[in-house]
C-alpha cells in the first residue's frame, strides 16, 4: 500500500487522483472496474467500574471490509497488534453484544487497472458521510507470487518505476510506502487478507498523522 | 519372384511414409519447423530419402535371409548339407550388409538430430522407421534399439549425445538423486500420468481458500514425497516431474516416453497454481512464467540433466538482474508488459553455477533458448 504524502503547504485534490490514474494507464494499465475497502472506528463500551478509578479509555478497534472479500471482515486492535479474521456479519455480533460501538466509517475508494501480472487500485479516502478528500493512496498487488520475502525486490522495483512514472508529472507531493510491521501481529511470510488489512490500518494510521501535520 | 515384388512393393510402401514427413518441412519459415534456413532443410530431405533407401535395403536383406532359410528348410532331407553350407554363407553375407546398413542409419539419425527439426517431424520418422524394424527384426531389439530411441517401457538406460559432442549414459533416478543433491533448494517429484492429474486437481482446492495457510505449502511438499516414494520402484513408468522451489516456481516437464530421460515438454507455473490445466503443454495464467519458454531445439538436444540445471537457474527469477542492463523489473515495449529478467541461455560449457548464470530481458536477450 502507498499513501500520496502531499508537498508542505499543498492541498490535496481529485486532480491528483486522476495524475495517478493516467500513470497507470501509461504503463499500459486497463481499467478494470471500481473498488472500495471500508474502515470502521470502533470505541470499546467496557469502562473500568472499580471506584476511585478514572474512567479508561476504551480501546479502539478497527473494523476492515475488505473489496476482494465481502464475506469477511478484519478487526483490528493497533495497540495490542491484533488482527481478527471473520465472517461478514460479525458487526452484528459486536452490536449485538454491545462491547464496541462504531462511530467514524472510512472509505477507500476509486478504479482498479490491470497492469499484466500486477494489479492497480488507486482510491481517495473519504468519510461515510461526507465528500471531503481526507487523502489519496494506491494499492499494489502481484499475482504470480505470495511470499513476502520473495517477492521484495519485486516490489520494491515496482515502486521505483511508479515513482518515475509520477515525478513526470510535476504533481505536489509524492507516493510513500509504510512498511507494516506484519511479525508484531503474528502474521507470516505467506500473504494473506489478514496482511491487507493491517497494511490499510498502516495506511489509515499514516493518513491522519499526515492530515493532523497539514492543518 | 513373389517374394522379390513383395519386397519392392514393401520398399514403395516405406518411402511414401517418409516422404509424406517431408513436406512439413518445405516451409522453413514455418515457426514449427524449427530455425532450419531453406539449405539444412533440403539437407533434411535428402537425408531422409536416404534414411528411407536404407530401410528399404534393409528390408530386401531380411527378405533374402527369409527365402534362404525358407528355402533351406524345404529341401529335400539328403541335400541338406549343402543347403546348410548356403544358407549360412547366405545368412553371414546379409548379417553384414544388415549391420552396415544399421549403422549408417544410426548416422544419418544422429545427423537428422543436429539439425533443428520440428519435434513432431522428428517423432513421426523415427516412430516409422522403429516400428518398421520392430515388425520385421524382433529379435535385434535388444541390440540396437537400445542405441535408438525405443517406444517400449522398461527402457530406462539411453545414451546421448552431450552439448559436448559426447556420449552421456544415465538413467533417469540417477540423474534425478544427483539433482536433489546439487540443488538443496528445489524439491523434484515423479509422477505417472493419472497420479499428475490427481495432484494438479488436488492443488487446485488446497489454494482455493479464503485461510491460506502457510502449512499448507509444506502439506503438499509433504503428499508429494509420499507419492514419489512409493513410485521409487517403479521409476519406469515415470511420466512427468515436478520441480518445486517453494515460493517461486512450479515446473511441469512431462517425459516421452515413460521412464526415459527424454523431455517431451516443460512449462512453468507459480507455486499457487493448480487445477487441470497444470501440465507439460499448458500455460501459466501470469504472464512472467507464460514467457519462461524452451524452444524444441533445446529439448530434442540437450541432455535431461542440462535441462534440470536451466530449470534450477530460475530459481533468481525474481531477484536476479538483467546481464545486459542491469535492471530487474522492466517494461517490454512490444508486450506492454513489466516483467523481470525471463530469459536463461544456457551455455555449451556445462557445471556453471546458478549465480554464474545469465539471464535477460525479452528485449535485451540475443539468444534464442
Amino acid at each position: 500500500l502507498m499513501n500520496w504524502h502531499p508537498s508542505p503547504g499543498a492541498t490535496l485534490n481529485s486532480q491528483i487522483l486522476a495524475e495517478a490514474c493516467g500513470c497507470a494507464e501509461s504503463l499500459g494499465g486497463a481499467k478494470d472496474g471500481r473498488w472500495k475497502t471500508s474502515i470502521y472506528f470502533y470505541r470499546s463500551m467496557a469502562r473500568e467500574a472499580a471506584a476511585g478509578q478514572q474512567g479508561q479509555q476504551g480501546r479502539e478497534l478497527l473494523g476492515v471490509a475488505l473489496h476482494e472479500r465481502p464475506g469477511l471482515y478484519f478487526s483490528i486492535i493497533r495497540n495490542n497488534r491484533l488482527v481478527l479474521q471473520a465472517d461478514a456479519a460479525f458487526p452484528q455480533v459486536m452490536e449485538k453484544l454491545q462491547s464496541y460501538k462504531a462511530r467514524v466509517a472510512l472509505n477507500f475508494e476509486g478504479f482498479q487497472y490491470q497492469l499484466g501480472d500486477f494489479c492497480l487500485r488507486i482510491g481517495k479516502c473519504v468519510p461515510n458521510n461526507s465528500e471531503t478528500l481526507r487523502g489519496i493512496m494506491m494499492e499494489v498487488e502481484y499475482y504470480p507470487l505470495s511470499s513476502i520475502e520473495k517477492s521484495r525486490a519485486i516490489m520494491e522495483d515496482f515502486f521505483d518505476i511508479w515513482q518515475e512514472t509520477v515525478a513526470k508529472k510535476s504533481l505536489p507531493g509524492h507516493f510513500i510506502h509504510v512498511d507494516s510491521n506484519f511479525s508484531e501481529y503474528g502474521l507470516s511470510d505467506q500473504y494473506s487478507f489478514q496482511h491487507t488489512a493491517v497494511q490499510y490500518a498502516t495506511c489509515l494510521q499514516q493518513l491522519l498523522t499526515v492530515a493532523r501535520v497539514q492543518s | 519372384m513373389m517374394q522379390q515384388s513383395q519386397a519392392q512393393a514393401a520398399a514403395l510402401a516405406v518411402a511414401p511414409s517418409v516422404s509424406a514427413v517431408a513436406p512439413t518441412m518445405s516451409h522453413p519459415n514455418d515457426p514449427a519447423g524449427g530455425d532450419a534456413p531453406p539449405k539444412q532443410v533440403a539437407q533434411a530431405m535428402e537425408r531422409l530419402g536416404r534414411a528411407g533407401r536404407l530401410i528399404a535395403d534393409i528390408r530386401l536383406g531380411a527378405d533374402r535371409l527369409l527365402e534362404a532359410l525358407f528355402v533351406a528348410g524345404c529341401a529335400p532331407p539328403y541335400s541338406a548339407p549343402q543347403h546348410i553350407d548356403r544358407t549360412s554363407r547366405a545368412v553371414v553375407q546379409e548379417e553384414a550388409a544388415m549391420r552396415r546398413h544399421f549403422q549408417d542409419l544410426r548416422a544419418l539419425g544422429r545427423l537428422l538430430m543436429i539439425l533443428s527439426l520440428p519435434h513432431a517431424v522428428f517423432r513421426l520418422a523415427l516412430k516409422a522407421f522403429t516400428d518398421q524394424k520392430r515388425r520385421f527384426f524382433p529379435h535385434l531389439e535388444d541390440e540396437v534399439l537400445g542405441q535408438i530411441q525405443d517406444g517400449e517401457p522398461g527402457v530406462t538406460k539411453k545414451p546421448r549425445l552431450s552439448a559436448n559432442g559426447e556420449l552421456e549414459e544415465a538413467s533417469l533416478s540417477e540423474i534425478l538423486k544427483n539433482l536433489g543433491n546439487e540443488v538443496p533448494n528445489m524439491k523434484i517429484f515423479t509422477y505417472r500420468h493419472l497420479d499428475w492429474s490427481k495432484r494438479a486437481s488436488s492443488l487446485a482446492s488446497l489454494m482455493d481458500d479464503d485461510f491460506v495457510d502457510p502449512s499448507k505449502e509444506l502439506n503438499l511438499q509433504n503428499m508429494g514425497n509420499s507419492r514419489s516414494s512409493a513410485l521409487t520402484t517403479s521409476i519406469d513408468q515415470v511420466a512427468v516431474i515436478e520441480f518445486l522451489v517453494p515460493s517461486i516456481f512450479r515446473a511441469i516437464v512431462s517425459l516421452h516416453p515413460a521412464g526415459s530421460t527424454d523431455p517431451d515438454a516443460v512449462a512453468f507455473f507459480s507455486p499457487t497454481e493448480g487445477g487441470s490445466y497444470l501440465h507439460a503443454r499448458g500455460m501459466s495464467m501470469h504472464h512472467v512464467f507464460k514467457h519462461v519458454k524452451v524452444s524444441v531445439h533445446f529439448l530434442l538436444l540437450k541432455t535431461f540433466i542440462v535441462l534440470q540445471r536451466w530449470i534450477a537457474s530460475y530459481q533468481t527469477l525474481f531477484t536476479k538482474v538483467c546481464s545486459k542492463c542491469g535492471r530487474r523489473l522492466m517494461m517490454d515495449k512490444s508486450l506492454a508488459l513489466l516483467l523481470p529478467p525471463v530469459h536463461r541461455p544456457y551455455h555449451q560449457t556445462s557445471n556453471v553455477g546458478p549465480d554464474l548464470q545469465e539471464a535477460y530481458h525479452i528485449g535485451c536477450s540475443s539468444y534464442d533458448i
